[in-house]
C-alpha cells in the first residue's frame, strides 16, 4: 500500500468524521430559510454572526456554563482522589477479600444507569439533597473505571521502586503521594479528562435531583432550547450545538500534551 | 519481611485509602442495585404496591414488547462493536507509521468521541432530515431515491434489496442511522487506545518476519494483530456493556418517542420505569438486562479469551 | 494477624450494613405527604421565557395582595418529566404545593392519595366560588376536572386551555385555486389532491400527537372511549388512520419527525397548505409568518358534520397536593386567583391559551384582540363545543400506543385495519387493568 493511498482513506475517514460538525458550524450562522433548505451546500451565503448573540440571548448560557464547570470541577477532583487511593490500594496492598471488592467495584460498572436511578433519586430526596449541588456532585465522586484504570498504571510501576520506600520505611501516603501519583500523571490526567467530560455531558442525573433553573448545566439547557426556541430556528440551534461543543474541544486541546499514545495503552495493555 | 506490626499498619492503609470510593459505590452504585431486584419483584399499579415474586419476570417472558426491544438491543450491539473495532484496528493500523499530520488525523478522529452525544445528535438528526437534509441530497445528486432514516421503521436488508427480502426481516433503516452514529462516535475512543496498543507491539518481531519473507497481509495477521488482542478482547468487552446500555444516542436521535424500530431493551425500561411508573416491571427488566450483560461478558471471556494471544 | 483481619472483615461489614440500613429506610416513614419547601407552596410548571416572566408577574400580583405562605413557580420540564418527577416525589413522600398535569395524570396521582379534593374549598363561602361564578365557566373545562372513578370528586382546576384547530396558508391555496379551507373531511381530502395537482406541492405535514387524533376522531363522529370502558371501539380510529394512509400513499402528505415543531415551520415556508395544531401555538406560527395575516388563517377542524362540530380540548390543569393545611390554602387561592377573568385573559393573551371564563368576552383587552384578525376569535369559539381526552388512569400509556399505531401506518408497515384492530383491543385492556 503506497504511502499516497493510505493517506487518501485516512484522510476521506477524518472528513467523515468531521462533516456533522463542519455543517453545524456553517449551519449555525445561516438564515432561517437558508438552513431548512434542502441542498448540498455547506456555508452560508452571508454569515450571520449575530445567531450568536441570538442563541446566547435565547437561554441563559453564561449561567449554565458557570454550573457546569462548578460541578465539573469538583467531581473532577473527587474522582481524582478517590481513584488515585483505591487504585493504589487495590494494586499495592495485599488484604483479605481484595479480590471480591476488586470484582464488586469493576461490576458497578456493568450496572445500567437506569437500574439505580430511581433509588438514588429518593436517596437525595431523603438526604434533603434535593436542588442542591451537592446531589449534583457527592454521587459521581467515584466510579469504578476511574479506579481500574489508576490500579493498572499502579501495577505498572516496576515492583523496585515500591520495595526501596518499604526498606526506607516509606509509608503507604507518603509514597502514594510523592512517588506514585507523579509516575503516573498521564493516568491522572486521563482518570480527570473522563471525569470530567462525563458530567459536562451528562443529562437524566441533572434533571431528575434539580429543577430550579438557576443550578441548570449546559446540556439540560440545549435540550430545554431545543424544544422551545430552537425548535422554531434550527439555525440558532445549530449554533447552541456549536456553543455548547465549543469548551470540550478546547479542553481536549490543551489536555492533549499528557494525554499521549501511552496514557491509555499503560492502562490497558494487560 | 512481613511483620505483624507493618501488616496491621497495611490493613490501617487500605481502610483508610479506600472507604471513600468503596462508600460513594456503596451507597450509589451497589446498594441501589440491590434494592432495585428488591423492588423488581413488587408490583406498582397506579399507587398501590403489593408482592408480586416473579409476577414481573412473567410479564416480561409473556410481553413481545419486551422481546422486540432484546431484538433491537441485540441487533444493535452485534453490529456495532464489531463494526467498530474493525474500522479502529484499521484506522489505526493506518495512522501508525504516519509521521506528518498525524496530530491533526488523530484528532479529527478523536473529536466525535469527545463532544456530547446530546448535540452531536442533534446535527446528525438534522442533517438525517428527509425534507431538507443534506443526506437526501446527496442521495439525490447520485440518482439514488430520498430515504426516511430516522423515520424508516422497515429493514436495511429490505431496502438493499430493492424489496426483496420482507421489510420485517432484520434490523430497521432507522436503528442502522442510530448505529451508524454509535460507530462514529465511539470509533475516536477505540482509535486512540489501538495506536497505544499498536505502539507496545515490539519492533523485533515484526522485522523478524520481514526477514523471513512474510508478505504485507501476512505481516498483519499473524503478527500484528494477535499481538493486540489483548486490548482488542477488552475493547470488546467493554464496547458490549456499553452498546447494551446504550440510552443516550437513542433517546437524542429519536426525541424519545416509543417506535418499536429503535426502542432497545433500555429505552423500553424508561419508558416503564417512568414514562409510565411501573417500577416494578421496569427494576424487573432492568435485572435481567443486567444478568444477561452479566452472562454474556463471561461467555466473551471464556470463548475469546481463549484466543487471546499473551507475550510468555 | 488473625486480629487485623477479623478488624477489616469486620468494619467491612458494618460498612456494607450501614449503607443498605440507610437505603432501605427510604420508604418507611408513615407520616403523610410533607412540603419539598415550607417556606412557600411551590407549584411545578413547564413554561419557560416570555410565559415564565408573565406567570412570575401573575404570581407577585397574587403574594401582594395577602399575607401568608406565598407561591413560587418552578419550572420542572415538559408534562412528561413532571409526570414522573411527581410520581418520584410521591413515592418518597416529599411534595410540592401544586403541579400542572394533565387529567389522567391527576388520576393516579390522586390515587394514591397525595391529591387534594378541592370540593370543600369551592364550597367554602370565604374562599370557594359561587354559583354565578362556577356557571360562568365554560362546561367542559371544569367538568373535565371532575373524575368519575374517583367518585365523582373535583381533583384539579382549569389551568391553561386550548382546542386542536387547524392552520392552512392561504398563499398555497390560491396558488391552488382554491378559496376557502374545507370543512368536511371529503373535502379536505380533495382540496389536498388539487393541491398536490396544481402546485406539486404537498398539501399536509404530518406530526403525529395523540391528542390530534383523538380530534380527528371526534370531528368524524366518535368517542374515544365508550360507557362501557372500551377504547376506540367504533369505526372512526379506521376511518382516520384510513385517510392518513390514503394521504400518504398518494403522496399528499408527510410525516415530520416527532418533537420537531417542522409542520410549522413548512407552513410557514409556503411548502405544505395545512398542520393542525393546538391554538396555543397561534403565537409562534404567527411570528413564522413573520405577520402576514393574509398569508395564512385559523379554521375548526373539518368534520363529519359542520353543524354539530367537535374537536378536542387540550390544556393542563392544576392540582393542588395534601400536603398540609397552610399550604393547601394557598395553593387553592392562588388557582383560584388565576381563574379571574381578568388573570385569565391576561394569561390567555400572552401565551396564546384560552381564557376559561365566558365573562371574558366582555373584557376589553379581550375584544381589541380579536378585532385585530378574524384568526382569533376561532379558537375562543371552539371551546363551546371543545370535548376533553379520557380523564382515566391508565390513559398515558394509551396515548402512547395510539402514537406508534399510527406511526405504523403512516410508514405503511401496518396496514389500517391492523393497526385500528390491535390498537382498541390494548388499549381497552389497559384502561380495563388500570380501573380502581
Amino acid at each position: 500500500m503506497t504511502r499516497f493511498i493510505r493517506y487518501v482513506l485516512l484522510v476521506v475517514g477524518a472528513a467523515v468524521m468531521i462533516y456533522p460538525f463542519v455543517w453545524m458550524t456553517g449551519a449555525a450562522f445561516k438564515t432561517f430559510s437558508e438552513a431548512t433548505r434542502r441542498s448540498l451546500r455547506l456555508f452560508p451565503v452571508h454569515w450571520q454572526w449575530q445567531n450568536l448573540a441570538d442563541t446566547w440571548d435565547g437561554a441563559k448560557f453564561d449561567l449554565f456554563f458557570v454550573n457546569t464547570f462548578w460541578v465539573a470541577g469538583w467531581v473532577t477532583l473527587g474522582v481524582v482522589c478517590t481513584s488515585l487511593m483505591a487504585g493504589y490500594a487495590f494494586a499495592r496492598i495485599s488484604f483479605p477479600g481484595r479480590s471480591i471488592l476488586f470484582i464488586i467495584v469493576l461490576a458497578t460498572m456493568m450496572v445500567p444507569f437506569e437500574i439505580i436511578l430511581i433509588p438514588n433519586y429518593r436517596l437525595i430526596l431523603e438526604l434533603g439533597w434535593y436542588n442542591t449541588y451537592k446531589a449534583l456532585i457527592v454521587p459521581w465522586c467515584a466510579n469504578g473505571f476511574s479506579i481500574f484504570l489508576v490500579r493498572q498504571a499502579m501495577r505498572g510501576i516496576p515492583a523496585d521502586y515500591f520495595d526501596a520506600a518499604r526498606l526506607d520505611g516509606c509509608g503507604h501516603f507518603r509514597f502514594l503521594l510523592l512517588v506514585a501519583a507523579p509516575m503516573i500523571k498521564p493516568t491522572l490526567v486521563t482518570v480527570a479528562l473522563f471525569a470530567f467530560l462525563g458530567t459536562y455531558n451528562s443529562l437524566m442525573w441533572p434533571l431528575v435531583v434539580t429543577s430550579d433553573e438557576r443550578l441548570r448545566m449546559v446540556q439540560y439547557g440545549l435540550v430545554v432550547f431545543a424544544g422551545g426556541e430552537g425548535a422554531q430556528r434550527f439555525n440558532l440551534l445549530m449554533c447552541a450545538a456549536a456553543i455548547v461543543i465549543t469548551p470540550t474541544v478546547i479542553l481536549y486541546f490543551a489536555a492533549q500534551r499528557y494525554f499521549q499514545d501511552s496514557a491509555l495503552g499503560a492502562g490497558l495493555k494487560g | 519481611m512481613w511483620t505483624p506490626i507493618k501488616r496491621h499498619r497495611d490493613l490501617w492503609s487500605a481502610l483508610v485509602l479506600l472507604s471513600p470510593a468503596l462508600t460513594l459505590l456503596g451507597v450509589f452504585g451497589v446498594a441501589p442495585m440491590v434494592y432495585a431486584i428488591y423492588l423488581s419483584v413488587y408490583r406498582f399499579r397506579y399507587g398501590t404496591i403489593s408482592f408480586t415474586g416473579a409476577g414481573n419476570y412473567q410479564r416480561a417472558f409473556e410481553d413481545a414488547d419486551f422481546w422486540a426491544s432484546v431484538e433491537v438491543t441485540a441487533y444493535y450491539t452485534f453490529l456495532v462493536v464489531p463494526a467498530t473495532l474493525l474500522l479502529s484496528l484499521a484506522a489505526a493500523m493506518l495512522l501508525r507509521p504516519i509521521g506528518r499530520g498525524r496530530g491533526a488525523l488523530r484528532t479529527a478522529y478523536f473529536l466525535p468521541y469527545i463532544t456530547s452525544i446530546v448535540a452531536a445528535a442533534t446535527v446528525w438528526r438534522v442533517i438525517l432530515n428527509p425534507q431538507f437534509g443534506m443526506a437526501n441530497a446527496l442521495l439525490e445528486v447520485v440518482g439514488l431515491p430520498a430515504q426516511a432514516w430516522l423515520l424508516e421503521p422497515r429493514g436495511m436488508l429490505h431496502i438493499i434489496s430493492g424489496g426483496r427480502v420482507p421489510f420485517e426481516w432484520g434490523p430497521s433503516m432507522s436503528l442502522c442511522c442510530v448505529v451508524l452514529f454509535e460507530i462514529w462516535h465511539s470509533a475516536g475512543f477505540m482509535i486512540v487506545v489501538l495506536i497505544a496498543a499498536l505502539a507496545n507491539v515490539p519492533r523485533e518481531m515484526e522485522d523478524a518476519a520481514r526477514i523471513d519473507g512474510a508478505g504485507r497481509w501476512q505481516l498483519v495477521w499473524n503478527v500484528t494483530v494477535p499481538m493486540v488482542t489483548p486490548t482488542l478482547f477488552l475493547l470488546a468487552v467493554v464496547g458490549v456493556i456499553g452498546a447494551f446500555q446504550a440510552f443516550n444516542s437513542f433517546y437524542a436521535l429519536t426525541g424519545g418517542v416509543p417506535d418499536t424500530a429503535t426502542r432497545n431493551l433500555t429505552m423500553y425500561i424508561y419508558a416503564m420505569f417512568y414514562e409510565n411508573q411501573q417500577i416494578g416491571y421496569g427494576a424487573a427488566m432492568a435485572s435481567v438486562l443486567a444478568l444477561a450483560l452479566g452472562g454474556l461478558t463471561l461467555a466473551q471471556w471464556r470463548l475469546l479469551g481463549r484466543r487471546v494471544y499473551y507475550e510468555s | 494477624m488473625i486480629d487485623s483481619k477479623r478488624i477489616i472483615v469486620a468494619s467491612q461489614c458494618v460498612a456494607i450494613a450501614f449503607v443498605l440500613v440507610g437505603c432501605g429506610g427510604g420508604g418507611g416513614s408513615e407520616a403523610g405527604f410533607e412540603p419539598i419547601d415550607d417556606s412557600a407552596a411551590v407549584m411545578w410548571v413547564r413554561q419557560t421565557t416570555t410565559a415564565e416572566v408573565l406567570l412570575n408577574e401573575i404570581v407577585d400580583a397574587f403574594n401582594a395582595e395577602r399575607v401568608g405562605l406565598p407561591v413560587k413557580i418552578e419550572y420542572a420540564g415538559d408534562y412528561g418529566d413532571i409526570y414522573r418527577k411527581v410520581s418520584a416525589s410521591i413515592q418518597a413522600k416529599s411534595l410540592p404545593g401544586m403541579t400542572v398535569a394533565y387529567e389522567s395524570m391527576t388520576t393516579e396521582f390522586a390515587m394514591t392519595g397525595a391529591v387534594q379534593r378541592l370540593d370543600d374549598l369551592i364550597a367554602d363561602p370565604e374562599v370557594g366560588l359561587t354559583e354565578d361564578e362556577l356557571a360562568d365557566f365554560f362546561p367542559g373545562v371544569l367538568e373535565t376536572n371532575r373524575y368519575a372513578a374517583l367518585g365523582g370528586g373535583t381533583y384539579s382546576f382549569p389551568f391553561s386551555k386550548a382546542v386542536l384547530v387547524m392552520y392552512f396558508n392561504q398563499r398555497v391555496l390560491r396558488e391552488a385555486g382554491i378559496s376557502d379551507p374545507p370543512r368536511t373531511w371529503g373535502a379536505f381530502v380533495d382540496q389536498c389532491r388539487t393541491i398536490k395537482q396544481k402546485t406539486g406541492k404537498f398539501a399536509y405535514a404530518i406530526d403525529i400527537d395523540c391528542s390530534t387524533l383523538d380530534g380527528f376522531l371526534m370531528a368524524m363522529g366518535g368517542d374515544i372511549v365508550s360507557e362501557q370502558g372500551d377504547a376506540f371501539a367504533g369505526p372512526e380510529m379506521l376511518q382516520v388512520f384510513q385517510m392518513l394512509r390514503t394521504l400518504v400513499d398518494e403522496e399528499l402528505a408527510y410525516l415530520t419527525p416527532p418533537r420537531t415543531f417542522e409542520d410549522r415551520s413548512a407552513l410557514a415556508q409556503d411548502e405544505v397548505a395545512f398542520i393542525f395544531r393546538s391554538s396555543s401555538h397561534l403565537a409562534p406560527i404567527g411570528e413564522l409568518m413573520e405577520g402576514d395575516r393574509d398569508a395564512w388563517g385559523v379554521a375548526v377542524i373539518p368534520q363529519h358534520d359542520p353543524e354539530q362540530p367537535r374537536t378536542v380540548l387540550y390544556g393542563p390543569n392544576a392540582c393542588v397536593f395534601a400536603i398540609g393545611d397552610d399550604q393547601v390554602r394557598t395553593s387553592w387561592e392562588f388557582i383560584r386567583f388565576f381563574s379571574r377573568p381578568e388573570n385569565s385573559v391576561k394569561w390567555a393573551l400572552g401565551t396564546g391559551y384560552l381564557p376559561v371564563r365566558k365573562s371574558a368576552a366582555e373584557l376589553p383587552e379581550l375584544k381589541a384582540y380579536w378585532a385585530e384578525w378574524e384568526g382569533h376569535r376561532v379558537p375562543y369559539d371552539c371551546l363551546t363545543f371543545a370535548r376533553p381526552e379520557p380523564n382515566r388512569a391508565g390513559w398515558q400509556e394509551v396515548r402512547g400506543l395510539v402514537e406508534v399505531a399510527a406511526k405504523g401506518v403512516v410508514t405503511g408497515i401496518r396496514s389500517p385495519e391492523d393497526a385500528a384492530r390491535e390498537l382498541s383491543t390494548k388499549a381497552t385492556a389497559i384502561l380495563k387493568a388500570a380501573a380502581p
